[in-house]
């Protein structure tokens, strides 16, 4: 199908990412604990990706 | 109902790695690996002679699949090695029905036949668990945590290893036909199914830098290849069904492996839905990309999924548009074949997040790979004053992939609770040992469960015991066909 006209749909109500409607609330994502994570981060080496060699898979 | 597509699965290689070796030996490593494997398994009885690798969907059959030279050297070397092919694979059958062994020295887990997303998504998962605790035994054995693998399909330096979904569809429906309206689909659903990759890996490249949507799009290099080595295609073409001849088996090898459930969870959902939608004759319309390869690339490598792509008709289409116009066609059909309520699922999330794609992207940073290092390596960027070109966001990138729970940057923001989970994780905890019920591999696994030693050799079509007994697997499609094998044979069905 050729798309001359975008396809426009109404900006649909939010569901959750979860697999019932009743199940687990979607995750808060206002990372008020980044602090954790970007200790980890910092952690990493920075020469990693250049040290990492694979061979050729499928 | 009767099932379009009734069967799915994941391969996924993983990258493997000692950091306290200036060159670390993957075959070395990898065997290794595979021999730090605790779980109960039927090991070297893989029926290698089943395989059928050579045939091609277009009606010819190929003398040998291509490799480059560089891996021509290596596997001259390989062969120099005082082991037996037997030993080099590894190969194990789980009692969750999965394969796990090595694959051009990648250690590969590929999941059991399963019926549902949820399920296959769960197996996807347990994999990361079998594997991840071979790496802890192993790095037990070394005394330290020198080895570390890798949920990913780059080494950043040309190098690439694969993440294949496979779909279970009729033989009755002209190849091409599946291919035609495919094709389109399967260049914009790295839109969600991108892992994210920073940089680019491209022969001739541009000199692009930055996020790229996907690890794989630099790699793909033609429409269609029985090739998985090089030439790697937008859909592969071997013919080896492992089943009857009423079915194909479409392997797909152009994704990349999802760190995050609902990502996978929505790629091989969407896909099955357009697959479906296309066995059932729906699509009647199509879009034909004027140059589709190079569409995977344009399409990566520009994360508004706003960039024009040229229709043979001479007009254009933005991934968002195509992506939209499928989810579309799969709304007017809901219900067309299958789980309900996956079906539910599917539509609505692939609705959500192309919604959020187009209006809100910064919503995706919970759930789609992509975004979520988009999101967290620009707080990086911004608290360490770096830019994307820095080669510590490729550093970044790799350990995002990283299975070592205290090292991981997926599994960190797993653990504070910042990404989407999907499956329970005590779903993930009985797919390690146990089977979906619902498919062939329920049998497979209750032979490798109860009869261990009497296995001669097994695959995905069948085992062979040692007493010359033959259970043949490969027509038992449906939920009905492994009830009915199970009851119609129970005397060779005696030990379940």
């Amino acid at each position: 199908m050729e798309m001359n006209d975008p396809i426009r749909r109404e900006e649909k109500k939010e569901s959750t990412p979860d697999r019932q409607d009743s199940g687990p609330s979607k995750p808060d994502v206002n990372r008020p604990g980044r602090d954790g994570i970007l200790k980890r981060m910092k952690k990493v080496d920075p020469k990693q990706s250049e040290k990492y060699k694979q061979r050729t898979g499928q | 109902m009767n099932e379009i597509v009734p069967l799915l699965g994941i391969e996924t290689e993983y990258g493997i790695i000692r950091e306290d070796q200036e060159e670390s030996d993957p075959v070395e490593e990898s065997m290794l690996l595979l021999g730090r494997c605790e779980a109960k398994s039927s090991f070297r009885t893989w029926a290698y002679s089943r395989e059928r690798t050579h045939l091609d969907m277009r009606g010819f059959q190929v003398s040998r699949l291509a490799q480059d030279e560089e891996e021509d050297e290596f596997c001259e070397q390989d062969r120099q090695r005082p082991y037996s092919y037997w030993e080099m694979k590894s190969d194990r059958v789980l009692t969750n029905g999965a394969r796990f062994y090595n694959d051009h020295t990648h250690p590969e887990y590929s999941t059991p036949e399963c019926r549902t997303v949820f399920d296959l998504v769960a197996h996807d998962l347990a994999g990361e668990h079998i594997v991840g605790e071979c790496v802890r035994l192993r790095n037990q054995d070394l005394g330290g945590d020198a080895l570390q693998l890798f949920k990913n399909n780059t080494d950043y330096s040309g190098h690439s290893y694969g993440t294949h979904d496979n779909y279970l569809i009729p033989r009755q429906l002209e190849f091409d036909t599946w291919v035609r309206h495919l094709v389109p689909f399967l260049v914009t659903r790295q839109l969600y199914a991108g892992s994210g990759k920073v940089g680019a890996e491209r022969k001739n490249d541009d000199g692009f830098t930055g996020l790229q949507l996907s690890q794989r799009a630099d790699f793909i290099d033609s429409v269609l290849s029985i090739e998985t080595m090089t030439q790697r295609p937008i859909i592969n073409t071997r013919d080896e069904p492992h089943a009857t001849q009423n079915y194909r088996r479409l392997h797909l090898i152009l994704g990349d492996a999802n760190m995050s459930p609902y990502a996978t969870a929505l790629k091989v959902g969407a896909t099955r839905l357009v697959l479906t939608l296309i066995g059932a004759g729906k699509l009647d319309t199509l879009f034909e990309l004027e140059d589709p390869v190079a569409d995977v690339q344009r399409v990566s490598r520009d994360i508004t999924g706003k960039v024009a792509l040229r229709l043979k008709s001479g007009k254009t289409a933005t991934p968002l548009e195509i992506q939209e116009w499928y989810l579309e066609q799969a709304l007017r059909h809901t219900g067309l074949s299958g789980d309900i309520e996956e079906w539910n699922w599917v539509t609505r999330e692939w609705d959500r997040t192309l919604n959020d794609h187009r209006n809100h992207p910064e919503n995706l940073a919970d759930r789609i790979d992509w975004a979520i290092k988009q999101s967290l390596f620009n707080d990086f960027i911004e608290s360490e004053g770096l830019d994307w070109a820095d080669p510590m966001l490729q550093s970044l990138d790799l350990e995002y992939h990283n299975l070592n729970p205290e090292r991981g940057l997926y599994y960190g923001l797993r653990d504070e609770g910042s990404v989407a989970g999907l499956i329970d994780p005590q779903e993930v905890a009985a797919a390690v040992h146990r089977a979906p019920q619902d498919t062939r591999a329920r049998i497979r696994g209750q032979a490798v469960e109860q009869e261990l030693d009497r296995i001669k050799n097994i695959h995905w079509t069948g085992i062979e015991f040692d007493n010359g007994e033959y259970l043949d697997l490969s027509g038992i499609i449906t939920k009905e066909d492994v009830g009915q094998a199970l009851n119609s044979n129970k005397e060779q069905f005696a030990w379940k």
